[in-house]
């Protein structure tokens, strides 16, 4: 029965179904949604923690697969970060109260000046899939912002992200405000035009060049 | 046959043509803010880049803002940089049955028509292509780049009333921009480029098509620029109809010439900033050169850059680009 709600489940995510309403995908229109049977698969008594590990996880790592494969573009991707999100809504009371444990708090953003965002969010809902409470501070987010998200949250990971060669440079700045405040924050960056060897040159503790690299390094961070 | 297309298709050279504005502002000692908001600096700058460089054509500015600012989203005008969109326009069915198609007189539309019709009037000796944004990046714009992504999806029929809005006005503009006396338009798409071929068919090809069939003819061609696609839109970006078809740096220009029939122009795609803006000299002719021995054969095979050159490309490394060219072409 629970492995029955679980498939459905890890079904949804991956090819997009976020709830009843949704038209998408076309062959499970007019059928529950990622929202409906998460809620269904609470109340018989599957754990949150065999909802996140047994559907969702497994299931973005498939999406993240076909999505590093060409097999399905952003659009889908996308939509099966909403419906994780969809997922996530009723394990937030569990989260909150402590019976599920999640990984860490992880803070992200656009680095000032670069206004891209839509592969920032896609990592940002990869994340928070993988197990993360995500703070995510938008686009052009200045050093200031970053330091004070990161005074609330101090045990937080930071992720930035940029996407124009003349916006990458400003990571350095961020990543050197940030070491001088709080030198044992972890910083993890990405954006089409970085390279591993850019990561390390300004300071980085981590570079992911798709949201599985970035995520396998932040599972490793708190293993 | 379309002019230019019959002067590139029939010529023996291989043509260059950078899509550049930026370098013009600063040579007339104008700033960004200066040349998107004053159709006069436009004019000024693009007509300094034909006075000083040799290319077979002039391009007007790359400014995706113009569009979305006259349908009323919040324009964000740095004094050096490119423009940008602040917020969201609409966000659901209601805002966007409630939007109006702006008139040719919102915002900054005027001056860009100012702009073309002076370039146009003043430089007779090559064409002139106006430039504007394509419906489906227009429609981002005013939605937010991510949630159209889905919403494509779970409100299609949203978004293809708004993808309709955004055609009726851009029609109208590049009409208008028609009626100034430039060669052509290049009609920058490069949200399309995010989405599987088929969803670019459905959601970009489609409203492109219009804007060709409405101006494109002997005279006047419609060039599609499209940098994010990666190879999985060619077909649809063909299936426009646009004369030519310009392609970004993502993508592989000798496969992309296999692909498009030979009496479709195809241009590109130097990185902007990668090649032209933070090379040398010596790299500029080396990446030049490379690609022009990739591409040689291909009669239908314009040299550009991958994208409008930002600001602060130095003009040596635009100067090694040509002169590559022209060496290549004795
Ligand atoms: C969509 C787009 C836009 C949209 C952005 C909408 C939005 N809300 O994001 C608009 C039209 C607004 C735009 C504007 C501009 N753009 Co633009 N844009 C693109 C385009 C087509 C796609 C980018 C994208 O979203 N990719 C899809 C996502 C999923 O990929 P991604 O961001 O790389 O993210 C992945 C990974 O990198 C990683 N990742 C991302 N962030 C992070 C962070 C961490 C921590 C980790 C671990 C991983 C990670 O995970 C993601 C999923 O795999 C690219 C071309 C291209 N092919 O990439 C140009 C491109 C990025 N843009 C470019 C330029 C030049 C501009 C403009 C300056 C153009 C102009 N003339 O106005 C402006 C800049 C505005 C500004 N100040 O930021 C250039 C950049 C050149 C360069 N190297 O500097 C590109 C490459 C186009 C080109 N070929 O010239 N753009």
């Amino acid at each position: 029965m629970n492995q029955n709600f679980l498939e459905k489940l890890s079904e949804c995510v991956e090819f997009g179904k976020i709830n009843l309403a949704s038209p998408y995908p076309p062959q499970m229109k007019g059928f529950p949604g990622a929202d409906e049977i998460t809620k269904e698969a609470l109340e018989a008594g599957v754990t949150p923690t065999e909802i996140l590990n047994e559907a969702l996880i497994t299931a973005m790592n498939k999406v993240g697969q076909k999505f590093s494969e060409n097999k399905i573009f952003v659009p889908q991707m996308l939509l099966s970060a909403k419906a994780m999100g969809a997922s996530m809504i009723h394990l937030k009371p569990f989260f909150a109260n402590g019976t599920v444990q999640r990984k860490g708090t992880f803070i992200l953003g656009t680095v000032y000046g670069d206004l891209h965002d839509i592969g920032k969010n896609l990592f940002g809902m990869m994340v928070e899939g993988a197990g993360w409470e995500v703070i995510d501070l938008g686009i052009d987010v200045k050093i200031e912002k970053f330091l004070e998200a990161i005074e609330q949250n101090p045990t937080a990971v930071v992720g930035i992200s940029a996407l124009l060669t003349t916006t990458m440079v400003n990571m350095k700045p961020v990543i050197d405000a940030i070491k001088s405040v709080s030198p044992d924050t972890k910083v993890i960056v990405g954006g089409a035009p970085l390279s591993v060897e850019f990561a390390q040159s300004i300071g980085a503790d981590g570079y992911g060049k798709n949201p599985q690299e970035g995520i396998m390094w932040l599972d490793k961070i708190v293993a | 046959m379309n002019k230019f297309i019959n002067q590139i298709l029939q010529g023996s050279n291989v043509e260059a043509l950078p899509i550049m504005t930026h370098p013009g502002i600063e040579a007339i000692g104008k700033s960004v803010r200066e040349a998107v908001s004053d159709g006069n600096i436009q004019y000024q700058a693009i007509q300094y880049l034909h006075d000083h460089f040799k290319t077979v054509a002039c391009t007007s500015i790359m400014d995706l803002t113009v569009e979305a600012e006259a349908f009323g989203a919040t324009v964000n005008l740095p004094e050096n940089e490119i423009p940008s969109v602040t917020g969201r326009l609409v966000c659901d069915e209601e805002s966007v049955k409630n939007l109006v198609v702006p008139s040719l007189e919102k915002g900054r539309v005027p001056q860009y028509l100012l702009a073309n019709q002076l370039a146009a009037a003043n430089i007779t000796d090559k064409p002139v292509f106006s430039g504007c944004i394509g419906p489906f990046s227009l429609a981002g714009r005013l939605y937010d780049m991510s949630e159209i992504m889905v919403g494509i999806y779970i409100e299609p029929e949203s978004i293809q009333l708004l993808l309709s809005k955004c055609t009726e006005f851009l029609v109208a503009y590049c009409k208008a921009l028609k009626a100034s006396g430039t060669q052509g338009v290049i009609v920058a798409e490069p949200a399309a480029g995010l989405l599987s071929g088929e969803d670019c068919m459905t959601y970009s090809t489609f409203y492109v098509k219009q804007i060709v069939d409405a101006v494109q003819d002997d005279s006047f061609t419609v060039i599609l620029h499209n940098c994010g696609n990666t190879g999985q839109c060619t077909d649809a970006m063909v299936a426009t109809g646009a004369n030519a078809l310009h392609f970004g740096n993502a993508i592989d220009m000798e496969g992309v010439l296999k692909q498009c029939p030979s009496d479709v122009v195809v241009l590109g795609n130097l990185n902007p900033v990668g090649v032209f803006k933070q090379g040398t000299v010596e790299s500029v002719r080396e990446e030049t050169l490379q690609l022009l021995q990739k591409t040689a054969g291909y009669k239908n095979f314009v040299i550009s850059s991958g994208c409008d050159l930002p600001p602060n490309v130095p003009e040596a490394n635009i100067r090694a680009f040509l002169e590559t060219v022209e060496m290549f072409n004795i």
